[in-house]
């Protein structure tokens, strides 16, 4: 019920009333990332402070180049920072091994991506359940259909990627990563590659996905009319958070 | 999962499949052929050799027990001296030339009285005994790939031999010819490469060989008893050396097929790697899962190898009828273990490279 609460009151008034009732599940510090080309250090995080609470869904937009992708790798663990803190349920990740941060992504974050990355070998199926192999705990029946009528692929489950249309691919990826119950689901430009119908099929089932399960997005986008279906817009620009306000 | 997710890939690019199983079942052939023949070939020699029914065989000083290539240093007449031994009841001369001119063989020139007294006399399949001196007996085998019966005309060391006889096989040699003419036409005259000995019991066998070693010193006496035992690669000088080189190149093309796989398959799986480690597979989860396609793979080519050998030797056999190619369990056993052990470290660089792939950069691969 708590979280209902949390939800349905927009996070960024909480946090910067200072009335923070719920701690933040993702924090960044001063984060740095610097990316080295030849002698050069590219910087592509200059010190970012952001903050996401449990249950918030956080669209991130900005011009190419800016930082995005880099901020999501980096606060997915897939990416060491260079600098500062990255705080995911309370774990530093800039503090943990490799393997650490390899064990915290397994249980608590999941990706979607604008190419959806799904194993062209593998059927949707296969896709979703090689998700549940990699967390450890077996495949959970119950847990699948779940995920999967909710996203509309009980009839698209045996077949492979090449076989499935654009927006049934990226459902399937955001099956996959939702389908261990990570506390943050990050994606990167997920309706980059899709038409504008599928394009809100995605975005209304990002939003049913928050709403109804609570589950924590942070969503990177170049499409402002995406951002109407998140709580809060982060903008970004050379590597920095330049505001934050709610989104309408 | 795992179990699927390697059968998928497996699948997924079903000509480098075949080729990586081509590779292996070659491999694996290669291995079980050559050890098969050189084993057939030593195992179905020693069989004839016991096939005689002698109890004791006297070679020249230094003998290898590969007797092909025995020459013909003995003076004959030691076949008297030896026959007054003690628990002698016969001795067999018997001067082996090898052939290579016209076929790879060898010719045994006996005396067919002492051979027949020592070895029980031959079975006659076809035709009769040797009687003339340019009468020839071929065992079935030889006969049957050399397409010859009794009555044929042979040629051999530029000499017209007729086939008198197809006798069966096992007893020592596949083509015999009298003595004497052998002597004339390779100029040995009364000379022998070797001598077959019958006790008048088995149990006397020590007692004469211990004679035959003080009347002969330096001497090779040889029980024929145990004569497939001494009939092994080891006791051949070169034969293991020359098993393993091949061996050797059978693992570096498996090793070779196994690395080019995986390699490319990992540069060719570089997002789904990306995309694995997304999902929190640690260095061990990839390294496994590349290491157990490997496996698989090989698996898949052991089995692939282990048919293709039979299928050799069956067509070794219909082209020559006089090979023997032994193909044992142990040896598929161990030609599978080498080939996994190649197949294993063919693999490992391509599974450590993916292991240390950065996810990131993964991602982002084309």
């Amino acid at each position: 019920m708590a979280i209902a609460v949390t939800i349905t009151e927009p996070a960024e008034s909480r946090i910067f009333q200072g009335k923070k009732s719920v701690e933040p599940i993702l924090r960044t510090e001063n984060l740095w990332k610097l990316y080295r080309a030849g002698k050069v250090e590219v910087p592509a995080l200059r010190g970012v402070n952001f903050e996401v609470l449990p249950g918030e869904s956080v669209a991130v937009m900005g011009p190419s180049g800016c930082g995005k992708s880099s901020l999501l790798y980096v606060i997915g663990g897939l990416a060491q920072a260079t600098r500062g803190k990255v705080l995911v349920d309370g774990n530093d990740l800039t503090a943990l091994t490799d393997s650490a941060r390899t064990k915290l992504r397994r249980s608590k974050i999941g990706f979607v991506f604008q190419r959806f990355n799904l194993l062209p070998t593998l059927t949707a199926k296969g896709n979703i359940a090689i998700a549940q192999f990699i967390h450890g705990d077996g495949f959970d029946p119950h847990r699948f259909d779940v995920v999967t009528q909710m996203l509309g692929l009980a009839g698209r489950l045996q077949h492979k990627p090449s076989e499935l249309s654009g927006g049934e691919q990226q459902r399937v990826a955001i099956a996959r990563a939702i389908i261990n119950e990570p506390k943050i689901l990050l994606a990167d430009e997920p309706t980059g590659n899709l038409d504008s119908k599928n394009s809100e099929i995605v975005l209304q089932m990002l939003r049913q996905l928050n709403k109804e399960l609570g589950q924590t997005i942070v969503m990177i986008t170049h499409n402002p009319e995406a951002t109407t279906y998140f709580d809060r817009v982060v903008h970004m620009r050379d590597g920095v958070i330049v505001d934050g306000v709610p989104a309408d | 999962m795992m179990g699927e997710l390697i059968l998928r890939n497996l699948v997924h690019r079903p000509m480098r499949t075949f080729i990586a199983l081509a590779g292996i079942g070659f491999e694996v052939m290669l291995i079980i052929t050559i050890v098969g023949l050189t084993g057939g070939l030593l195992t179905e020699t020693a069989k004839r050799i016991e096939g005689i029914g002698a109890d004791v065989m006297l070679q020249p000083p230094a003998a290898s027990p590969l007797l092909s290539f025995s020459g013909a240093p003995m003076p004959a007449k030691i076949a008297e001296r030896v026959a007054e031994l003690k628990y002698v009841r016969d001795v067999a001369p018997a001067l082996l030339q090898f052939n290579s001119s016209s076929a790879v063989e060898t010719i045994w020139g006996i005396d067919k009285d002492s051979f027949r007294a020592v070895s029980g006399g031959f079975v006659f399949l076809a035709g009769h005994d040797m009687e003339g001196p340019d009468d020839m007996l071929v065992d079935d085998w030889a006969a049957k790939a050399k397409n010859l019966k009794a009555g044929d005309t042979y040629n051999v060391f530029n000499h017209d031999w007729y086939i008198a006889g197809i006798v069966e096989h096992g007893k020592g040699a596949r083509i015999f010819v009298p003595l004497a003419t052998l002597q004339a036409l390779v100029a040995a005259r009364d000379k022998a490469s070797i001598f077959l000995i019958k006790c008048t019991r088995p149990e006397h066998t020590d007692a004469v060989m211990d004679e035959m070693r003080s009347l002969l010193p330096g001497y090779t006496v040889r029980p024929l008893r145990d004569f497939l035992s001494l009939m092994t690669s080891t006791n051949i000088p070169g034969l293991n050396s020359f098993i393993s080189a091949m061996i050797a190149l059978a693992v570096c093309i498996g090793l070779l097929v196994i690395f080019l796989t995986m390699y490319t398959s990992v540069i060719e799986r570089t997002r789904d790697i990306g995309v694995l480690k997304s999902l929190g597979a640690n260095h061990w989860f990839v390294i496994r899962s590349l290491l157990s396609e490997s496996a698989v793979l090989c698996l898949l080519g052991v089995a692939a190898g282990v048919a293709l050998s039979y299928l050799v030797r069956a067509g070794f056999l219909w082209k020559f009828p006089t090979l023997s190619i032994l193909i044992t369990p142990d040896w598929i056993f161990n030609a599978g273990m080498i080939a996994l052990a190649g197949a294993m470290l063919g693999a490992t660089y391509p599974a450590w490279l993916a292991s240390r792939k950065d996810a990131v950069e993964a991602l982002s691969y084309d």
